[in-house]
């Protein structure tokens, strides 16, 4: 528990439950939408396992309604580099991707979009053809294998609109969205699925619509694995937590199985935890970079890679934002941050002029974070109008399909060191042509919407930090083309499993954390019998 | 251009009043917002001198930034009308004193609690037990649109004849990728061990 963090030592458990260092067991790093899920579902199935999580254990007391400072308090601020043509390069060098470092990782701040990726999404090389400069690739597995498991996360994170479970109502931001969707013909608009209660869920209470999902909910309405897997994880007596426990590199033994993790506790003193299977849910960008920190003679090019292919199609979604100005009052901040989507534009139409869909979703922020993201670098009477309409603003997000690119990846900046003298990640991206005609297009749309319930301006925002991080250990039928196999093991190492947003072969329209969650249940089902069977 | 010096003592300066009111009236003419009163604007100049003061790389650009204001101004910045001032701004726009200028103040002038007031955001909701009774919905300008999925409908995951479209030309053809052979290579190109 967080009140017992003072008496413990650092590095070690903050649960009843304590596993040997060196008894081999299983160890999952990191704790948010896949590890968390991982780890209650081992745990469940009676398995104990040791969660190393890099932040510190908050909870909602400690949240604040404060952009900067829950920004600041929860975000995860190692420092990072980036190069490519992006335009993240230039407005936020150092910090390529927004995600939480903390227990119940990224989704403390996330939004709790939903939907599911189509069937065609799991098949893009087949479906799309072949795209100059794409490295696109099916996936080895389709909605087939999914749906059951999709069911399971949706009933686990309490999806709206589903499985009994009610929309949430509209709220300001929602009804302008709404009401221009129908107004240009769109049919496909809803308040959700969002994975937040809009009703008593789960023990834990109904949405007071604060407007601050970004900054952790502190109501707890918003689904996490802070406030579902962890505790009941928690409860079966068999999880040990281990937060501010960084791991830094995963070791092998002469059969090249992996054999423990050496981690850092917070004051900088090195630990090993031996290991029988290693599941890595680091995110996209540091699980890339701890493999390729776990490198030895044996695996020269980090452990995992003899595809080659740990690192690259790092993927982000499209990602833009559009403005409304209006002459009358909407202020969108009053509310749920994200309570609605659209989908007609999230289907293949390759007359469109590119390959892949996207999906429109409301999305509000304070005037602090509006001010740095709205309009990167400016400043001056232009810049402040936009602030100034910020009470008659309307705001949508477009979250659309990006090409997995292999330039487009994660590597070692080996110039550049973080504070435990480690080699920090260099994020490399460039668009590709269809990112770039789908963000026009999408841009276009969203401006459709707006101008049909009379906004007077709108404004388009360039993409923010990356908070969807994808595609960095890719799955694949072949050993040679990706990563890690159809369950999200290792092809070259039998006891590693990556259990994050990794492992996605292609990134769909769809926002990414239910098929993240879906695919960690999933995997959990069969580490289990793996392990049941003996077979690791 | 600003050099780090070889002793500290030589950068050791001190911000005058006058500085720290030039840098303010920058700030109002590059943030202009006429609802905004002289408190955040005065607050932020404050956080731009504290930081300088702890960095003499930021506080020689500083020095260095206000002095052209003046020398561009032919005079006194401080005296020029709104529009000559932001023409003397847009002239300085890149250099390394106005980016640190205009980074710091996009980061500390809108995190305070009466630019929010004056833009009409409520700031920090939670302890007034968030916007659920207090006009999350208040919005009358529109009807109230449906919040659920038009039933009985499914939303279309391809559009018709998605398949069988060709899809388009490589004009900036680039030779195919080990992973990614493709119809172009078995052609008519050269094929490379
Ligand atoms: C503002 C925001 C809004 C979002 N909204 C949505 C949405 O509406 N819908 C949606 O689907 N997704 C959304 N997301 C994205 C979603 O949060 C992520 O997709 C999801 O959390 C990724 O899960 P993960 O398990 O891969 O990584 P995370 O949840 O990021 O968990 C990784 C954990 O690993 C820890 N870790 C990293 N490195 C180490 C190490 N070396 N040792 C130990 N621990 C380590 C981290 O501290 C972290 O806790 C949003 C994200 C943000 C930031």
């Amino acid at each position: 528990m967080p009140s017992a963090d003072q008496h413990r030592s650092p590095g070690m458990s903050v649960t009843q439950h304590s596993i040997d260092q060196n008894d081999d067991a299983v160890v999952i790093i990191g704790s948010g939408a896949g590890g968390g899920t991982l780890a209650y579902e081992l745990t469940a199935q009676g398995i104990p396992v040791v969660v190393l999580e890099a932040g510190p254990y908050l909870t909602q007391d400690d949240y604040v309604n404060d952009e900067w400072e829950a920004f600041n308090q929860m975000a995860w601020l190692d420092p990072r580099t980036t190069s490519g043509s992006w335009r993240i390069a230039r407005d936020f060098p150092n910090l390529p991707a927004w995600v939480v470092k903390a227990v119940g990782g990224t989704p403390t701040h996330w939004s709790g979009a939903t939907p599911r990726f189509k069937e065609h999404e799991f098949k893009v090389r087949s479906v799309y053809g072949r795209v100059d400069d794409a490295n696109l690739l099916d996936w080895p597995i389709g909605l087939q294998d999914l749906a059951p498991y999709y069911d399971r996360a949706e009933k686990a994170m309490g999806s709206t609109h589903l499985h009994g479970r009610p929309p949430l109502p509209a709220n300001n931001n929602y009804k302008v969205f709404a009401n221009g969707a129908e107004r240009v013909g769109y049919r496909f608009y809803a308040t959700g699925p969002y994975a937040t209660n809009a009703e008593e869920y789960d023990g834990r209470p109904a949405s007071i619509q604060d407007g601050f999902n970004f900054q952790g909910d502190k109501n707890r309405s918003k689904w996490s694995p802070l406030v579902r897997e962890i505790p009941r994880a928690e409860a079966t007596g068999l999880l040990d937590l281990r937060p501010e426990s960084h791991a830094v590199q995963i070791t092998h033994d002469a059969q090249g199985r992996a054999d423990a993790v050496l981690y850092l506790d917070k004051e900088g003193n090195l630990h090993r935890q031996a290991a029988k299977v290693v599941c890595l849910a680091a995110n996209s960008i540091e699980t890339a970079r701890l493999l390729l920190l776990s490198a030895t003679p044996r695996f020269p090019d980090g452990l995992a890679n003899s595809s080659g292919q740990v690192g690259r199609n790092y993927m982000r979604h499209l990602t833009g934002t559009v403005w409304g100005h209006f002459d009358k009052p909407v202020r969108m901040y009053r509310g749920e941050t994200m309570a609605g989507i659209i989908g007609d534009e999230s289907l293949h139409d390759p007359d469109r002029g590119f390959a892949g869909g996207y999906y429109m979703e409301t999305i509000s922020l304070g005037p602090a974070f509006m001010a740095a993201f709205v309009e990167p670098g400016a400043w001056g009477p232009d810049f402040a109008r936009l602030l100034d309409a910020y009470a008659k603003s309307a705001g949508m997000w477009i979250v659309g399909e990006d090409m997995p690119q292999e330039t487009n990846r994660v590597t070692l900046n080996t110039t550049v060191k973080d504070v435990n003298g480690l080699p920090v990640p260099n994020v490399h991206y460039d668009d590709h042509p269809n990112d770039v005609a789908m963000r026009e297009h999408a841009y276009t749309a969203g401006e459709k919407v707006y101008q049909a319930v009379g906004a007077q301006s709108t404004h388009r925002t360039p993409p923010y930090p990356a908070t969807h991080n994808l595609g960095t250990a890719r799955m694949s039928e072949r050993a040679e083309d990706g990563v890690v196999d159809r369950w999200g093991r290792a092809h070259d190492v039998r006891n590693l499993f990556v259990s994050d947003g990794s492992t996605f072969t292609s990134g769909a329209a769809a926002n990414p954390t239910l098929t993240i969650v879906a695919l960690a249940i999933r995997q959990a089902e069969y580490i289990a019998a793996e392990l049941k069977a003996q077979r690791i | 251009m600003v050099f780090p010096a070889k002793y500290p003592s030589l950068n050791a300066t001190e911000m005058t009043d006058e500085a720290r009111h030039a840098l303010i009236r920058v700030l109002r003419v590059a943030f202009p917002h006429a609802g905004v009163p002289d408190g955040p604007y005065e607050r932020t100049a404050d956080t731009i001198l504290t930081e300088a003061q702890n960095e003499t790389w930021f506080r020689v650009a500083l020095t260095q930034g206000l002095l052209s204001l003046n020398q561009l101004a032919d005079g006194d910045f401080r005296a020029l009308a709104d529009e000559a001032a932001l023409k003397v701004l847009r002239r300085v726009e890149g250099t390394e004193f106005f980016g640190f200028v205009r980074r710091t103040a996009v980061l500390n002038l809108y995190d305070d609690a009466e630019v929010w007031e004056a833009l009409g955001y409520e700031g920090p909701s939670f302890d007034k037990g968030g916007y659920l009774h207090r006009g999350f919905n208040d919005l009358d300008w529109l009807p109230d649109p449906r919040i659920e999925f038009p039933a009985g409908e499914t939303m279309p995951e391809m559009a018709p004849g998605a398949t069988g479209a060709p899809r388009p030309a490589a004009q900036d053809h680039t030779p195919d990728s080990t992973n990614q052979p493709g119809t172009t290579s078995s052609d008519m190109e050269e094929v490379k061990k």
